[in-house]
């Protein structure tokens, strides 16, 4: 039975939603990636001072500049410090958003969550972070695993919002520690193990109201089970290839390579170990003086990590991010480190089927303004989600609320082949 | 209260010392007591000591020279207020020493000082400036004997020697607390401000102290504090009961106006108890008239499809956001039958009975036009959904109930059942074994009548319902630089409030009035709301769906297709918090752009931001006006925050009342008369004379959520035996369905039934006081799940970790809890996840409670069981509340037989002693530094290793013993009522 034509339906026409629609469907691209390895540098990364070099300042004199002098990469035009020569190196593999922004640089909490769900605090939506929004529209890519795996400490930012636990990580602090929960305590081997659900098993036997939670004990011991858990023993990898790698953070970048493996869909590698300089890249004052070693350990570990995707046919399919709550001034402070800097900072993508051309967007000489082509957080997150296939505009529900996946964001198309 | 004859010995203190004769403070009579005084007028913000000695504004008594808690100053009906900052504290004690040359210890956070007889002995200095961040980790650290107490965080210590002849010494410790460095307002932190002595000859120390003999070890100081806080908590409490006294009146009077408000009006007529069902009061009655109307609608149709539980729910999740209550979209209500018939704007019959092929709904439904389907977004009707409403209008679309099978209503459940459901619906937590041999032992009939009154009376029930009101009112405070929509720690001031039972009219007032301390536990702290750009409409929200049952969340932005309350009902109300006028700043709209997308808005926008919104009570329909005058004869009320309180609490209001009564009767009988509890525009109470009855008898009891509680746990209802097969409570109350317990609940339930003591770091990543009181609280160390909070800093520093903290936040956020509490919330997400049993069976907390180390519960338990036969028996009723089944004892005998007369060690060789050593601790002042990575990455390793496990019982027995615990904790009955 054909609907008839009703007033509504007419002003409907007349506003060519449908033709809306299309339109917007043809302009947001979508990619191909499968898994995406969201690496977060926590405190504030310097873009001066790695992905986008001005000329060289003075910490002492407080001349405004990069601190260190720049190189050129395997993308003609595209310089980067000269801290980051393996990642110069293979430029071609990767873009650097140079012109990200938002508005949030009083408070670290603030700005990571802003870049997290992009979408400022509010009284009544407690927003996804991108990963569970990733966890919650496409699972994980095989059973029996986790969708989201975050590599770091549990903060607010990193979670699943309104839409509930079951888009959450599993999260482990270190690589040597396993995922709290899944991993068994040391003094539970697997006989021992085996006589503890022999033991369980008979005091199971519910009625159909705790049925629900009877499958969760079900699941749980599979998933820290022997199958799951084997992704953490590191010590698999050959040792040339962990050297490749480097230190902690590197061993998290190669597990997020072997949670892939295994068919986790997003992992989010906190690197900030403040141990490296005093203050990881929140570089204040003194943290400035020792900021190239984890400049150093950065290149090292995300090489590496480009370089192992691609020789296991990875990288096409596996979006790496690089991102951070927000940037730093070119600017000194008086004890020679750098205040917070919003409203122009990098961010970057590499693989993920991306058209990569090293680098994306500009800032003027010393990085204060954006000159060309503005990427919101919105839209970044855009792009994030295009390359994984998931519609940036399409609507989550809070309850009755809807919300779309992002604030009106929209992917950069001049990524998407 | 100080007697006279004090008060005026304190004064001549004062007088002497202003004569400059502080020797002479040793010839008044000696004292008991050490006598405290706090000075809160005459101090310099500066850091120096005042050349006057100072007045005091307050005092009380003590056992010792040792302090790390001042009672908190109340004010109003009995809520914390902030002292000025900096206050002194002087403190005097007189105390006999044996003749000889003893050492004297002095340790502080603030300066302080100590006199003996008038003269000054030491000193210690004001708190240096800490860094931020970059401090070493400290090793300037006294240890003046083998037993020798290490200072703790942020103190600092000097000592000397006295020779006394033997004789009385009149001792005089003085701090300054607080004060302010830089731009900054320190923490009023006492840490371990003490004054200690080691007499001559003997190498320990004690509390110097007029009476008390407290060793000043470690092992000593942890008793010392623990019947320290509970004689400071009896004194704060003493105290708030005098703020209270001093309103008796008003509220007194409010009592008389609300008693003759129900003189006044009718009483709600109780239903006879139809044959043959069982009741023990009113509350029955309700119930059993419904049932039994619904058995004989049942009776009459037989496998009609049931409106109520078949239709209602796909209508509810898929229709009634827009199309149900008083205000909803195209003038089209699908809630009420002769609505529905009508149709909405369109002219066209919703449902035509009979004939769903004319009923404009299941063409709407069944529509493949994204401008005529229904719903217009997300996911629609299933195939199923869409068989069962067709269905149901060729039946003829009733909306009332066709009624259940009439079946047998079950009897109550069995004395432990119940024992266990009650204790966690009072006091949180399963029965101790104490309280299970009590209850077993008693043979009168009412027993379970005693035990209701027992628990509640019991200081638990504070723990319990705290929990719950940090949800609904949203406390969310961040331990570390507040932001995300943080508040201060109100939760003291919740906590307070149900240990003294305020009746729920008072509760509301003070919240209402958000008066007394922000930061450190008084309602104030509902005021705040960082990084929020209109916190008082935030709050308004809050208000009106905890107590009013007005759910306005969405009309922060615009007027919602769901509710009547429009945007400027929310302004007006959230004027009225903020006594002037309220503007709707920018970000609280929604762009004209992203309203008009295709289809006709949902929502409208009638407040352009900028607007100035005035004070007033939005809720007419509830209480004509706000009532001017105080119900308590309290004179004009001038304030609105008053008017406000006055309005929702005035008994003429009787939604308030009964959305309490509603709230309780949820927690308790697992469903709302009215759901959702916290939106009552969404549907019909089930029981609506039921509710009306509830909420008088919570006027008649005074407000006193306790008495309505013992009326419904009383009921025949409540007590009846559980169906483990109904997932979700029957709205008839037939039988009770199994509830999942909360987070908090099986936190504190797994600690009690493992004997285990919960044992974390404080919650503070300011230990030793170093950060300005405005971005860094302490939560104290928890012994309560509610106590708890987040540890996220967002700054993935292992140096800021909390490991004993977060591995209690893993369960208790698997289960449900929130870390941060950005808005409220009534009803959590119960729903199972893999993640539960995970952090369970694996998470540090389940090596915490299955390791038996020397002080685990069970251990003792395994010793003491002459037989595994008994052991078993113990076990369950001790953790599940229940006798084993046969099949359950045998294989666990079975499983503990083996080598169980050889489990006892004789002589076990004692676990290795740590090597006394200085802490090593971590606060924000030294995380930064390479060293506090390394010690909080050992904390965390110690933490997931537990503790070590007892040499009293054989290895391989123990772990057998172990592993029967794991099994235990963790089946499914653990963590439900039955």
């Amino acid at each position: 039975m054909p609907p008839p034509l009703t007033r509504r339906r007419f002003l409907g026409a007349l506003a060519a939603t449908a033709l809306a629609d299309r339109l917007r469907a043809q302009e947001t691209p979508r990619g191909r990636a499968e898994h995406c390895i969201f690496l977060w540098l926590g405190g504030g990364f310097s873009q001066v001072d790695t992905f986008d070099p001005k000329r060289v300042g003075a910490p002492a004199e407080r001349v405004a500049g990069s601190a260190y002098p720049s190189i050129a990469t395997a993308v003609q035009g595209v310089r980067v410090t000269e801290y980051l020569p393996r990642v110069a190196a293979l430029m071609d593999r990767l873009t650097v958003v140079r012109s990200v922004h938002h508005n949030v640089v009083d408070e670290h909490a603030a700005a990571t969550l802003r870049v997290h769900t992009g979408r400022p605090t509010t009284g009544t939506v407690a927003y996804p972070s991108v990963g569970s929004v990733v966890a919650h529209e496409r699972g994980a890519l095989e059973p029996g695993v986790p969708a989201y795996v975050l590599i770091g400490y549990p903060n607010v930012s990193r979670g699943p919002g309104f839409l509930g636990p079951r888009a959450g990580y599993v999260y482990l602090t270190d690589t040597s520690a396993g995922p709290a929960g899944l991993t068994r305590p040391a003094d539970v081997p697997p006989d021992r193990q085996a006589t503890r659900e022999y033991l369980l098993q008979q005091l199971r036997q519910p009625g159909a109201a705790m049925q629900g939670y009877d499958q969760a004990i079900a699941e749980s011991l599979r998933l820290s089970g022997p199958q799951f858990l084997r992704a953490f023993r590191l010590e698999e990898e050959a040792g040339a290839l962990r050297e490749r790698y480097g230190g902690e953070f590197g061993q998290r970048c190669l597990l997020s390579r072997r949670l892939i493996e295994r068919g986790v869909r997003f992992i989010e590698v906190s690197h900030n170990l403040n141990f490296l300089n005093g203050t990881g890249w929140d570089t204040h004052n003194e943290g400035h003086e020792r900021q190239h070693l984890l400049i150093h350990e950065l290149d090292v570990a995300l090489a590496a990590l480009i370089g192992d995707l691609e020789q296991r046919r990875l990288l096409e399919r596996t979006l790496i991010v690089v991102a951070t709550e927000f940037g730093r001034p070119s600017a000194f402070d008086a004890r020679g480190g750098r205040s917070h800097q919003a409203a122009a900072f990098s961010m970057v993508l590499a693989g993920g089927g991306l058209r990569h051309r090293g680098a994306y967007g500009a800032t003027d000489e010393l990085c204060q303004r954006i000159t060309e082509r503005p990427v919101s957080i919105p839209d970044f997150h855009a792009t994030i989600y295009a390359s994984l296939g998931v519609d940036p505009a399409r609507t989550l529900y809070d309850g009755p609320r809807p919300v779309p996946i992002t604030d009106g964001g929209r992917a950069i198309s001049a990524l998407f082949a | 209260m100080i007697p006279p004859r004090r008060s005026r010995l304190a004064l001549s203190v004062v007088f002497l010392s202003l004569l400059g004769v502080g020797s002479a403070r040793g010839q008044d009579q000696p004292r008991a007591k050490v006598h405290v005084e706090i000075c809160e007028a005459g101090l310099s913000e500066k850091p120096e000591w005042p050349k006057d000695v100072l007045a005091a504004s307050d005092r009380y008594e003590a056992d010792a020279l040792a302090f790390f808690h001042v009672p908190f100053k109340y004010i109003d009906t009995g809520i914390r207020a902030d002292r000025a900052n900096p206050y002194l504290l002087r403190a005097t004690a007189d105390v006999v020493f044996p003749a000889g040359k003893h050492r004297i210890l002095l340790r502080a956070r603030g300066a302080s000082r100590l006199f003996i007889d008038g003269r000054q002995l030491l000193t210690t200095p004001f708190v240096p400036k800490i860094s931020d961040g970059h401090a070493p980790i400290p090793t300037d650290y006294l240890d003046l004997g083998p037993d020798f107490r290490f200072k703790p965080p942020g103190n600092r210590e000097k000592w000397t020697t006295f020779e006394s002849k033997g004789s009385t010494h009149r001792i005089v410790l003085e701090t300054i607390v607080g004060g302010k460095r830089g731009g900054g307002i320190m923490k009023q932190d006492l840490g371990e401000t003490v004054a200690a002595v080691s007499f001559a000859g003997s190498e320990s120390f004690h509390l110097i102290a007029p009476v008390k003999v407290i060793t000043y070890t470690d092992a000593g100081w942890r008793e010392f504090e623990e019947t320290e806080w509970a004689r400071l908590h009896a004194l704060e409490a003493g105290r708030r009961k005098d703020a209270l006294a001093q309103h008796a009146a008003v509220w007194e009077q409010r009592r008389a106006d609300a008693k003759a408000w129900l003189a006044s009006t009718p009483e709600v007529k109780v239903p006879a108890l139809p044959k043959g069902m069982p009741g023990h009061n009113a509350v029955d009655h309700f119930l059993a008239a419904r049932i039994e109307a619904a058995f004989q609608a049942g009776d009459e149709a037989r496998g009609r499809i049931d409106y109520d539980t078949q239709v209602r729910p796909i209508l509810q999740t898929k229709c009634f956001s827009c199309h149900q209550g008083d205000k909803v979209k195209g003038k089209l209500r699908l809630d009420t039958r002769a609505a529905a018939l009508k149709g909405g704007v369109s002219g066209k019959a919703a449902i035509v009975p009979g004939l769903p092929e004319k009923s404009e709904l299941i063409a709407r439904i069944t529509s493949m036009d994204k401008d005529e389907k229904m719903p217009p977004q997300g996911p629609g009707l299933t195939v199923d959904e869409i068989k069962l409403v067709r269905q149901w209008i060729a039946e003829g679309a009733r909306h009332d109930s066709v009624g259940v099978k009439r079946r047998p209503v079950p009897g109550r459940a069995d004395d432990l059942t119940f024992l266990r459901r009650v204790t966690l619906d009072t006091v949180g937590v399963i029965p101790s074994p104490s309280e299970i041999d009590t209850f077993r032992v008693d043979n009168r009939p009412d027993k379970r009548a005693h035990a209701i009154d027992r628990l509640l009376g019991d200081p638990r029930w504070a723990d319990h319902w705290v929990s719950y009101w940090q949800d609904v009112l949203a406390e969310n405070p961040n331990i570390l630089n507040p932001t995300l929509n943080n508040t201060g720690p109100f939760r003291w001031w919740i906590h307070e409030a149900l240990l003294d039972n305020k009746p729920m009219d008072l509760f509301v007032t003070e919240l209402v009035r958000m008066r007394g301390s922000h930061y450190l536990g008084g309602p104030a702290g509902f005021a705040m709301a960082s990084q929020n750009d209109a916190p008082m409409a935030e709050k308004a929200a809050i208000v009106a769906s905890a107590f009013l049952g007005v759910q306005m969340k969405c009309a922060r932005c615009h007027d919602a297709p769901g509710h009547t309350s429009t945007q400027k009902d929310l302004f007006e109300l959230g004027a009225m918090l903020n006594e002037a006028p309220l503007a709707v700043p920018a970000t609280s709209t929604v762009p004209k752009d992203k309203l008009h997308q295709g289809r006709k808005a949902l929502i409208n926008v009638t407040l352009t931001p900028g607007t100035k919104v005035a004070p007033a009570w939005p809720f007419k329909a509830f209480l004509p006006s706000p009532p001017g005058r105080g119900v308590g004869g309290e004179g004009t009320l001038a304030r609105t925050r008053d008017q406000l309180a006055s309005a929702i609490t005035d008994p003429r209001n009787e939604r308030f009342a009964q959305v309490i009564a509603n709230r309780l009767w949820k927690r308790l009988m697992g469903r709302g008369i009215v759901e959702p509890v916290d939106d009552w525009e969404k549907n019909a109470p089930t029981h609506p004379e039921l509710l009306r009855y509830l909420g008088r008898e919570l006027v008649r009891g005074g407000y006193d959520l306790k008495h309505l509680t013992r009326v419904i746990v009383n009921s025949h209802a409540y007590q009846r035996a559980a169906d483990a097969d109904l997932k979700e409570v029957d709205p008839l109350h037939l039988a009770h369905a199994p509830r999942r317990l909360a987070a908090e609940q099986i936190v504190d339930s797994l600690f009690l039934a493992a004997g285990k003591r919960m044992d974390t770091e404080e919650v503070s990543l300011d230990i030793d006081g170093g950060r300005d009181i405005k971005n860094s609280l302490s939560l104290g160390k928890p012994n309560r799940a509610w106590m708890f909070a987040s540890t996220s800093n967002e700054r993935d520093r292992p140096s800021l970790s909390l490991p004993r903290v977060q591995a209690v936040v893993d369960v208790l956020e698997a289960f449900g809890w929130r870390a941060t509490r950005q808005f409220p919330l009534t009803d959590r997400d119960v729903s199972p996840n893999v993640l539960q049993p995970a952090i369970l069976s694996n998470g540090v907390v389940g090596t915490w409670l299955t390791r038996l180390s020397d002080e685990h519960g069970i251990t003792r338990l395994s010793l003491e069981s002459k037989t595994p036969d008994e052991l078993v028996e113990q076990l369950f009723v001790r953790v599940l509340m229940r006798r084993p089944t046969t099949d359950e004892k045998a294989t666990l005998v079975e499983h503990l037989r083996v080598g169980f007369d050889q489990r006892v060690v004789k002589s076990p060789a004692p676990l290795l002693a740590t090597k006394r050593a200085p802490p090593k601790y971590v606060s924000w002042s030294n995380h930064l530094t390479e060293e506090s990575n390394q010690i909080k990455i050992e904390l965390e390793a110690a933490a997931r290793r537990g503790d070590p496990p007892t040499p009293r019982l054989q290895a391989e027995w123990r772990e057998r013993m172990e592993d029967v615990l794991w099994a235990m904790l963790n089946s499914p009955e653990m963590i439900y009522t039955r």
